[in-house]
């Protein structure tokens, strides 16, 4: 605990950013008092393409990782870890997971919350829903094992996978098949629910729901877009927190209007040419990798030598949904309306990959973000306990070299949860030599 | 490399797997094109239904030197860098094409490397649901006829149905041979030692199917005949091996010198991918999708919950169960490599599994690799030294 009182706190440019500890806070309590009520709560993922469906069902979230990483910035969760561990968990694998089996498995066997959790714990839920898809097989397994601590629990899960890009056809000639399964798949995950808590979707509700995350969607990109600014008026500082209301609370009125808020705020700011920092000189991207949680104030480090991120790729989620190929407001079926909303999301930058022989959408999009945005280097953070987000992100580094140009890029290595990963003596010796390479290059 | 008929059949399995891939390579020069793929969820049928050779790309003990962690990540498990690593090296340059199916991660997350970085004619992406209900076998059906349609634009030609089932029948014979081999190890002392089985396996996986069963019909006729002495003669701890893909016979021959005979299996190669048959359905894509996605038993897929975890857990674990009362199994090896996260998850509920089956569990997680092997050892003599007090 010493340790934790010690330790500095990020600081954060934009003041609507800044609620959003209180807001992490509102949403355990909310669960902790769903709990006492008797009201259904469910682990939940982030990204999961069932935002609409369980507000609709009023059924109140968990946000796991999200719990995990609250553990990480605390500088609180080696001793779940270690539970974990102890129970035959493999150090290797996800330690979000292995942060919140660890969490499970304490609770279970004592009966109560363990001593002192970060925020008042992770509550004991009533279903867990896996998403799985093709993003990442800890969220396929984690529930599954979690059965092991809490074998009453049920566990569903839902497969909502995307076309791949291939060079050699388009994804548009299988889109369809996609979709019809995505839609089953939610279909039966309402089924589930309706079993669950014995009541029947409100499917009005529900359009009405899936309605307000595409205009949410929309004024997230319209308030992230306005970061190309000069200087920027927020930089992935701040965007890790902006991703609490993006990622666990779309589908309700306080995310959008927590985005009204942050649209305000940097229209403000450009306006009077307040930046992140006074004297911006080097812009950077974050192209990749999930925070080190533990380790948030790198970025204040990078501001204070002069760099800011106006963009990154993590945890932007969302595209402008008026941007897509398709009039998503013309579908009347709510569930086939998110699945087209998540094809069309993953599938974004697929056509502009067509165009630039040998490209890959991944690569395609940070090309974009580097132009849009004026982008004079690249920062990737490798978290060796993470392969869904981190695997392929040197080759993309690579392929942006090569067809693109030779972009000062430094890839940072460490964990999301794990701080024993982590150096900050080196850390910042890296930046320093990050900083100074930029700098030359700019200086000729 | 023609296979030589004069020489016995263990010897000849050690002649193709010493020199693996050289049959590909010379089918290659008779102007047939090759196939290379990844993993157990590659439907083969599809790929030889198409004229096509598959050809299972197979990693090693040690990781070669080559520019792989330039392209690749050290967080990617040992097999799939040791794989991609190996074809850098030029060792595969004789496949015409790549297929990667969505098993893991691992794999599924490095397509694009794999897809820029050998510079192949064709690869393609083969999606797998985790899923194995109604809609998701559905879904993999559309799958696999897109991967059929792939193919047909690579070869120029149809795919037809005949073929299809023709192939499916060529890879069920395959497949049953491949269980009578394991059926020689249920005598004491086995007829035919874990390590001769894992080497035929590997060898075959180089083959086209046709010629990977006459060699295991071989095989199993020397041995009825007593031809030669595949017995490895001792009456040892009989032990199960449960785990990941296994990239040669080392680890397999670690635990047979010391004294134990490895009788059965749970592995890549092995049972997991070998044992389950392909139904004959009117749509030959009915049965390969069933085959596939719910019969190979891999921690990859999302396993529904039962009623209560004690029956999930019987049903789940049903065939490994089975095989330990099939075969006498002593003890169980479980061996997980590290940064495997579809079996890193399910480490603890199958220890207890077994645990509640009363047999002694020896788990490994190490990288698959010569010096973890070093260290393994003495761990694995320990471990049969409990095993001989079980019985
Ligand atoms: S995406 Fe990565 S960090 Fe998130 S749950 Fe999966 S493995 Fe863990
Ligand atoms: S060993 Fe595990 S992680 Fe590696 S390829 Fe196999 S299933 Fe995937």
């Amino acid at each position: 605990m010493e340790e934790i009182k010690k330790r500095e706190t990020r600081k954060i440019a934009t003041e609507t950013a800044a609620r959003v500890g209180l807001m992490v806070k509102g949403l355990l309590s909310e669960a902790r008092k769903a709990k006492e009520e008797h009201r259904p709560v469910a682990y939940t993922f982030i990204c999961c393409s069932y935002d609409e469906i369980i507000r609709a069902m009023d059924i109140v979230p968990h946000w796991v990782e999200n719990y995990a990483g609250i553990c990480s910035a605390r500088r609180d969760a080696q001793r779940f870890l270690e539970k974990a561990e102890s129970n035959n968990f493999s150090r290797s694998l996800c330690t979000y997971a292995l942060c919140g089996l660890g969490f499970d498995a304490q609770r279970e066997e004592s009966g109560g919350m363990p001593p002192n959790a970060p925020w008042g714990g992770q509550v004991r839920p009533d279903m867990m829903l896996s998403s799985g898809q093709m993003l990442c097989d800890s969220r396929v397994k984690w529930f599954q094992a979690a059965r092991s601590y809490m074998p009453d629990v049920p566990v569903y899960e839902i497969d909502t996978p995307w076309p791949q890009y291939e060079d050699y056809c388009d994804y548009k000639d299988v889109q369809n098949y996609y979709i019809k399964y995505i839609v089953e798949q939610l279909r039966g995950l309402v089924k589930f629910l309706e079993k669950q808590t014995g009541r029947k979707m409100n499917w009005d509700r529900l359009s009405e729901l899936v309605n307000l995350v595409d205009r949410t969607w929309n004024l997230i990109w319209e308030t992230y877009e306005l970061r190309r600014a000069l200087p920027t008026p927020m930089d992935t500082g701040d965007a890790m927190n902006t991703m609490v209301p993006l990622a666990f609370m779309m589908g309700t009125q306080q995310a959008y209007d927590f985005f009204k808020d942050l649209h305000d705020e940097l229209q403000h700011r450009i306006a009077h040419k307040t930046g992140v920092i006074s004297d911006e000189k080097y812009r950077l991207i974050w192209g990749g990798g999930l925070p080190s949680w533990f380790a948030l104030t790198d970025f204040n480090y990078f501001n204070s030598k002069g760099a800011v991120f106006p963009v990154e790729t993590t945890y932007r989620m969302i595209e402008a949904t008026y941007n897509f190929d398709i009039d998503l407001s013309k579908i009347n079926d709510p569930l086939e309306h998110i699945a087209w909303r998540w094809v069309k999301y993953w599938t974004y930058w697929y056509d502009r990959a067509r165009k630039r022989p040998h490209s890959q959408p991944d690569v395609e999009r940070l090309i974009q973000y580097i132009e849009d945005y004026q982008i004079d280097g690249i920062v990737m953070h490798e978290a060796f306990s993470c392969r869904a987000w981190h695997v392929g992100l040197l080759g993309q580094l690579k392929l942006l070299k090569k067809i693109y140009r030779n972009i000062p890029s430094l890839v940072l290595e460490s964990d999301i949860v794990d701080i024993s990963s982590y150096n900050e003596a080196d850390t910042r010796a890296r930046i320093d030599a990050f900083i100074d390479t930029i700098a030359v290059i700019k200086g000729k | 490399m023609t296979i030589d008929n004069s020489t016995d059949s263990l010897t000849r399995v050690e002649q193709i797997y010493n020199d693996y891939g050289s049959r590909a390579k010379e089918l290659k020069e008779q102007g047939t094109k090759i196939v290379g793929y990844l993993c157990a969820y590659t439907p083969l049928e599809i790929i030889t239904a198409a004229g096509l050779i598959p050809f299972r790309i197979k990693s090693c003990t040690d990781k070669p030197d080559s520019q792989a962690d330039n392209y690749m990540e050290n967080i990617v498990c040992d097999h799939v860098r040791n794989c991609f690593a190996l074809s850098l090296t030029g060792k595969y340059n004789f496949i015409d094409g790549l297929v990667i199916p969505h098993a893991c991660d691992n794999i599924s997350r490095t397509y694009n490397i794999w897809k820029h970085c050998p510079g192949l004619p064709y690869t393609h992406f083969l999606n797998l649901p985790h899923n194995t209900d109604r809609s998701s076998i559905e879904f993999f059906k559309a799958v696999l006829g897109s991967f059929i349609k792939s193919l047909e634009i690579f070869t120029g030609k149809p795919i037809s149905h005949d073929a299809l089932t023709e192939s499916i029948n060529l890879y069920n014979d395959n497949r049953i041979k491949i269980h009578e081999l394991y059926e020689l190890r249920k005598h004491n002392p086995p007829l035919l030692s874990g390590t001769h089985v894992m080497q035929t396996l590997i060898a075959g996986m180089s083959l086209p199917v046709a010629e990977s069963t006459k060699l295991i019909n071989n095989i199993i006729s020397d041995i009825k005949q007593n031809k030669h002495s595949a017995s490895p003669g001792k009456n040892g701890a009989r032990i199960m091996i449960i785990g990941t893909e296994v990239a040669d016979i080392s680890l397999i021959k670690l635990v047979e010198d010391s004294g134990a005979n490895i009788i059965i299996d749970e592995l890549c190669p092995g049972t997991r991918e070998n044992f389950p048959l392909t139904d004959i359905t009117d749509d030959p894509l009915d049965g390969l999708a069933e085959r596939y996605l719910k019969k190979i038993n891999c921690a990859r897929t999302f396993f529904e919950p039962e009623k209560s975890y004690q029956e999930y857990l019987e049903k789940r674990y049903s065939t490994i169960h089975q095989f330990i009362r099939d075969y006498h199994v002593n003890g169980v090896i479980l061996y997980i490599r590290k940064y495997c996260d579809p079996f890193g998850f399910d480490v603890p509920e199958i220890r207890n599994y077994l645990h509640s089956l009363q047999i002694p569990v020896l788990y490994l997680e190490e990288d698959y690799s010569r010096s973890s092997f070093s260290r393994l050892s003495t761990k694995i003599q320990a471990f049969l030294e409990i095993t001989s007090t079980y019985e």
